[in-house]
């Protein structure tokens, strides 16, 4: 019995962090808005400035 | 009594399904610390991002002249600031900044990086412009000090 828990965790975990869908039923007259954090990546952007500026330089 | 042979391999299969489970729920739950880099770029070459590139490019020596002269620095902003306008610096700054500026919303705009997205930009590339000014040139530090490089 314990080791059918622990599937039945392992799996809710599982999607939990791999997504999952979900739908939403509502008034199409009133839609949902979700106001999402974007998490930006400095490290990426710091590599596509210095693309970028790498481009600019060589066509100087 | 005997445990049968049947039951054994169904607790076997359990066991092994819910180490499989356990496998892979950690995987999705280390998989969402992100390990590279994200990539940004720009996705579509617009007529307008693409004109202010040639911009960049066809000034940048100037450019590089004027900062060397001290007449113009790079702010902490992502941009260019005059810093002695008499010698008429004011005409190459202007466009220069006005080229970042739709490069910088463009970035922004093709990678959906939101409301802060545009801070996140310009502080990115104010690093790589400090980086990458040459011994003498002025730029200012992410606490608003200028300094000669």
């Amino acid at each position: 019995m314990s080791t059918f828990k622990y599937l039945i965790a392992a799996l809710l975990l599982f999607g939990t962090f791999t997504g999952c869908t979900i739908k939403a039923v509502g008034d199409p007259e009133r839609p949902i808005t979700i106001n999402a954090n974007v998490v930006v990546d400095i490290r990426g952007l710091k590599q596509t400035a210095a693309n970028i500026e790498d481009m600019v330089a060589k066509g100087g | 009594m005997s445990v049968p042979r049947n039951s054994h391999k169904q607790k076997g299969a359990l066991k092994f399904f819910t180490r499989l489970a356990f496998f892979f729920s950690m995987t999705a739950v280390l998989g969402v610390q992100p390990v590279h880099a994200a990539q940004y770029d720009i996705k579509t070459m617009t007529p307008e991002v693409q004109g202010a590139l040639d911009g960049r490019k066809q000034r940048y020596d100037t450019l590089l002249s004027a900062k060397g002269s001290g007449s113009i620095g790079e702010n902490n902003q992502g941009y260019v600031t005059v810093l002695n306008s008499s010698s008429g610096a004011d005409s190459l700054a202007q466009p220069e900044n006005a080229d970042r500026s739709v490069i910088y919303n463009t970035i922004v705009e093709q990678n959906g990086l939101g409301g802060g997205g545009m801070e996140k930009v310009q502080i990115a590339f104010a690093e790589v412009q400090r980086e990458r000014a040459r011994g003498g040139d002025m730029i200012q530090l992410p606490n608003g000090d200028w300094v000669k490089k």
